[in-house]
């Protein structure tokens, strides 16, 4: 939109106050990027709306500070039978939820059946898009006593305590939603740090602290949530004074934000990973030298400086760094180098120039800038006789499109993930596993390698750390040296939040954590 | 004059009918799903088709808009798909928002709109007119979404005199004051062009009716010239500025959508355009459906002030 164009140019040079405006001491005002859909966290697939989530909802286990590392929430302890067929997790006593009902093992239960079983009487309050793929592996939640559950599962699943720390396993008042069945969506009831207050909609909802949290009463008495759609607009309300945190500042208007007095820029690398998906299945891109090559022409370095204006650092492989216990960079590597990617397709035997057609999304969760980034890895693919056609979609026929597998249809398509899970048992099985080729999963380049899927396999079986994370280093350096895609990068999270915020870390999972250590003077 | 009063209702009907067939077709025709919107690229394709059926997407299409007219008739808009909330009270909701900034916007356009053409006509080639139709072309020229940024970073960033966005303060609020001080730069934003519009014309028909006889004989018998300006020219140019009237009603609906989105004011354009990128096809089909009525409405009603306003009318 040339709105978005022209406003940073007409920001820039006077907004330089400290922002002002309506701060109000222990009220903390959050800018959101859309309203909220719903803020049941089993029906969530939305990053906006599940800002929400944490101030609301406990999970079970729960990543500490800083680092993908599990620490105990809603259960004190757990632990696995020798089969990895049973879970067993005490959980923490004297909880209530805000309705005053206790948290105990039937609400853990009804929370992943009303998930997982379709036949429960309250399934009719999804759908739940998210559940089968984190917790499918589940057959069976079984109350042992009050304070202690049990997961019977199908097939073994090393991933599966990292899935309890997401947002789609927070744990919900079984009384709230039997009361409020459907409009459970509106009127939320957790365990969490904040109560529901008010859903005003399109214009905010309120949230009151919870004195009784059981890990220590929220510094903040309320915290508020506006949806401010349009960049800009959150750019301008944040420098007014109206809101005190947004995510998300877009690239070009963080100088901007740095050089603001009274406001503080943050940023974190996360779990985040774009690419773009070349069709393995068809000429020219079924030629792993072709994919090379590919990988050689594009300049990622342009791409995070110039366009992300280091919003994002260039990615080597398949798993974003921040999962420093599943992630290596001893792979084969693409730097630069546009005569190394010349060399190889005229090594490969294929004339130039080579007519290819790239998908391209005009937005969506997760593709930072796609068009300026497509546009750019065009230029570079034309530059070693690559010749690129891009046709561009808007998000949901893109998704439609890519979910039915680039076929016939397309060479090269972007896309990008979360590992939001801090593993990527979630994750690569959808993207790169041979039986996911689109439209069963989401490998739209449709990658077969007999090796990674028998090492994805293995994986599920492993439950030490270090020796499942080898496993997944070994998968990167086959997948980096097949280039099944071309890596491009790891977004980098910012926020902009107000000098009077206290307490505020970004988590490298993304998610908003450990909300009743902020604070707002 | 009751069978036309009939005949239009009759049309208005009609024209609905075809809005809703249009957007029904023009929703379906769209690529991309609403089940695989809603899901994200984690969802199976089971999940995609579960949920296809449950909003009854997997029916032959005349199937689906015989089923959705039939549940409108009844007061039934259905539920929006990614809001999971009744599609008429979103649509009300966020309808009550747009209105307020549209009245707001018709109050100041045309109020100042009328004074500055009757003040340049009264003048006509003084410096003043000069000046005031100067301004009204710039007006016309400049994009209103463009008007709203240079107002935010006037009024509220650099004097922080009235608040950037949003219709009520963040904390508490919602008073009339409080709406009122939100609703000042968005309702200016968006008057600007239709006041530019009002001005000019009511220049030009101020100007046209000064130099009929009845003007002239008026003055000839002595009334003071305020009287023959509020009762004999400003009567007689007031058929013309019915016409802008619903023109500019229509206008400023449309405009809504810019401003809506710069000023993150709750109303239905930007509500629409987001349901559009979502496809929320009950959200998109109620909100079309509701701003088509409106429109419709207020071409009806601007017909039958005309019939009150010129007697000729009532009579042919």
């Amino acid at each position: 939109m040339a709105l978005s164009a022209l406003a940073p140019t007409l920001l820039a040079p006077i907004t330089r106050a400290a922002p002002a405006g309506v701060a109000t001491p222990g009220v903390l005002v959050v800018g959101l990027v859309a309203e909220p859909t719903s803020l049941d966290p089993g029906q969530l697939t939305d990053i906006n709306s599940m800002k929400l989530l944490g101030a609301l909802y406990d999970t079970l286990v729960r990543f500490k500070p800083n680092s993908f590392d599990l620490e105990p929430s809603l259960a004190t302890s757990w632990d696995r039978s020798a089969d990895g067929l049973l879970y067993t997790f005490r959980l923490r006593s004297g909880v209530k939820f805000h309705d005053g009902s206790d948290f105990n093992a039937d609400a853990v239960k009804f929370t992943y059946d009303r998930l997982l079983d379709p036949n429960h009487p309250y399934a009719d309050t999804g759908p739940f898009p998210f559940a089968p793929g984190y917790y499918g592996s589940i057959a069976e939640t079984i109350v042992v006593d009050p304070m202690t559950v049990q997961f019977r599962l199908r097939r073994e699943d090393a991933g599966l305590l990292d899935a309890f720390t997401l947002n789609t396993g927070r744990i919900v008042s079984p009384q709230a939603v039997m009361a409020s069945r459907k409009d459970f969506a509106q009127n939320p009831v957790g365990t969490g740090p904040f109560k529901f207050v008010s859903w005003d909609h399109n214009v905010r909802i309120t949230l009151t602290a919870n004195p009784d949290y059981w890990d220590g009463a929220p510094a903040l008495q309320q915290m508020i949530f506006r949806p401010l759609a349009d960049e800009q607009t959150r750019i301008t309300e944040f420098l007014s004074g109206g809101v005190d945190v947004i995510f998300d500042v877009p690239p070009d208007n963080i100088e901007q934000v740095k050089t603001t007095s009274g406001a503080v820029f943050l940023s974190q690398p996360g779990p985040h990973v774009w690419w773009v998906t070349l069709n393995t299945k068809k000429p020219p891109f079924d030629n792993p030298l072709l994919r090379q090559a590919a990988n050689y022409a594009v300049n990622k370095d342009a791409l995070t400086q110039d366009i992300l204006k280091g919003t994002g650092t260039p990615s080597v492989g398949p798993i974003p760094p921040a999962l420093t216990w599943a992630y290596t960079d001893q792979v084969a590597r693409y730097n630069y180098d546009p005569d190394r990617a010349k060399a190889l397709i005229q090594q490969s035997g294929v004339l130039t120039p080579i007519n290819v057609t790239f998908w391209v999304t005009e937005s969506g969760s997760g593709m930072q800038s796609p068009k300026t980034m497509g546009t750019a890895i065009q230029a570079d693919l034309n530059a070693v006789g690559i010749n690129t056609q891009i046709q561009t979609f808007e998000w949901g026929a893109f998704l439609n499109k890519y979910g039915a597998g680039l076929g016939d249809e397309a060479a090269m398509a972007e896309l990008s993930w979360m590992f939001d899970s801090g593993d990527p048992a979630h994750m690569l099985p959808n993207n790169l596993w041979g039986p996911a080729c689109s439209p069963k999963g989401f490998n739209g380049g449709c990658y077969q390698s007999a090796q990674v899927d028998e090492l994805l396999d293995s994986a599920l079986k492993v439950y030490d750390r270090e020796q499942r994370g080898s496993i997944y280093k070994q998968i990167q350096r086959i997948v980096a040296a097949d280039a099944p895609w071309i890596f491009i990068d790891n977004q980098i999270q910012n926020a902009a939040i107000s000098t009077r915020v206290g307490g505020l870390d970004l988590h490298p999972s993304f998610y908003m954590t450990f909300l009743n250590r902020i604070s707002a003077a | 004059m009751q069978r036309y009063l009939v005949q239009r209702l009759l049309l208005v009907v009609l024209v609905l009918l075809g809005v809703s067939l249009l957007v029904f077709v023009v929703t379906r025709l769209t690529p991309g799903d609403p089940a695989r919107v809603l899901l994200g690229p984690r969802a199976t394709d089971e999940q995609v088709a579960t949920l296809r059926v449950a909003y009854g997407l997997d029916q032959p299409i005349h199937v689906q808009y015989l089923t959705w007219l039939g549940r409108i008739v009844r007061g039934d808009f259905g539920e929006s798909i990614q809001l999971h909330r009744p599609v008429l009270g979103e649509v009300l909701d966020r309808f009550r928002g747009t209105l307020i900034l549209a009245v707001a916007a018709m109050v100041i356009s045309f109020s100042v709109g009328i004074v500055f053409g009757v003040t340049a006509a009264l003048r006509a080639s003084s410096f003043l007119d000069r000046v005031l139709m100067s301004v009204a072309l710039l007006g016309i020229s400049l994009p209103p979404f463009w008007v709203g940024l240079i107002l935010i970073i006037t009024f509220s960033l650099v004097l922080r005199w009235l608040p950037a966005t949003g219709m009520f303060s963040p904390t508490g609020g919602g008073d009339f004051s409080d709406v009122f001080a939100h609703l000042v730069l968005p309702a200016v934003s968006l008057a600007v062009v239709p006041l530019a519009v009002i001005a000019r014309l009511t220049r030009a028909n101020v100007l046209e009716v000064l130099s009929q006889l009845y003007v002239r004989t008026a003055r000839a018998k002595g009334l003071p010239s305020r009287i023959v300006v509020v009762r004999h020219v400003l009567r007689n140019t007031l058929i013309g500025t019915v016409t802008i009237l619903g023109l500019e009603a229509g206008w400023l609906l449309a405009g809504t959508v810019y401003i809506e989105t710069v000023f993150a004011w709750p109303g239905i354009g930007a509500m629409l355009v987001n349901a559009i990128l979502q496809r929320d096809y009950p959200l998109v089909q109620g909100g079309v459906l509701l701003v088509a009525g409106i429109y419709v409405l207020i071409n009806l009603s601007t017909d039958i002030m005309y019939l009150y306003l010129d007697p000729r009318l009532r009579h042919a």
